[in-house]
């Protein structure tokens, strides 16, 4: 499965849309079958990467476990949109997963153009 | 071409599931391989046996059945995702001790490996929903 390479897109916000959590999830599958994709987090799926969440208020699990096994997977290209982070007013400093560094992208549909598979979620 | 699709978007919800269920006829008429299609997330459902849409309404679930017997395609339904959901087969439910079971004849369950899969051998994998 490899020389394949793919792109998964992480669009929702972390608790509001089960989407955000079965993504990363399918992501890991994926990665476990030796199919390690690139991340890219836009629009509301910048929201994922906030540190200092507490979503057992909400009666949620936590997605840092996920984004925290990331790394442990082996994917380590992970890339967020910088426009999707200026219009939601965060800065580069509230974004964190833990043992990667997180890139900022200016032109996604460029980076999107260049993979073989491109996985939305 | 080899074409892989995912669906993630239940039926009778969003128009998406049935444009799955379209872009499938199309690029079969066209003579296209359609290699698989994995019900992921919300899409589970489209492999629930126990819709019953009105008459006047589009019969999504039945479709994919004709479809599936007519081309023998491989429909996979998330085996994770449709725990969570309530789509569960005869031996699921009674493994999970569960009342019921209503994953419709023609769909199977499988795990995330069968997404990898599909990245893996199709040419082209096509998102619908979410």
């Amino acid at each position: 499965m490899e020389g394949k390479s793919t792109l998964a897109l992480c669009r929702q916000p972390p608790y509001g849309n089960a989407l955000a959590r079965e993504g990363l999830e399918a992501v890991l599958a994926a990665a476990a079958m030796d199919l390690v994709p690139d991340l890219l987090f836009l629009s509301d799926g910048v929201f994922q990467l906030l540190d200092n969440q507490s979503p057992a208020e909400i009666h949620q699990k936590s997605l840092q476990r996920n984004l925290q096994a990331l790394p442990m997977f082996g994917i380590e290209q992970i890339f967020v949109c910088g426009r999707s982070l200026i219009e939601r007013g965060i800065s580069a400093d509230q974004i964190t997963i833990p043992g990667v560094e997180v890139r900022q992208v200016q032109d996604t549909g460029k980076l999107i153009a260049a993979y073989d598979t491109v996985l939305s979620f | 071409m080899k074409f892989a699709l995912a669906v993630h978007s239940a039926p009778h919800t969003s128009q998406s599931a049935a444009s799955a269920l379209r872009f499938a006829r199309a690029l079969l008429a066209q003579g296209h391989e359609l290699y698989r299609v994995f019900f992921y997330c919300d899409g589970v459902h489209n492999g629930s046996v126990l819709a019953a849409p009105p008459q006047d309404e589009a019969d999504l679930v039945g479709e994919w059945q004709a479809l599936q017997q007519a081309h023998g395609l491989d429909l996979v339904v998330c085996i994770a995702a449709a725990q969570r959901r309530g789509v569960l087969s005869e031996s699921e439910a009674g493994r999970l001790e569960k009342s019921a079971a209503n994953l419709a004849p023609g769909f199977e369950l499988a795990g995330l490996g069968q997404l990898a899969d599909a990245i893996a051998n199709a040419d082209r994998l096509v998102t619908f929903g979410g």
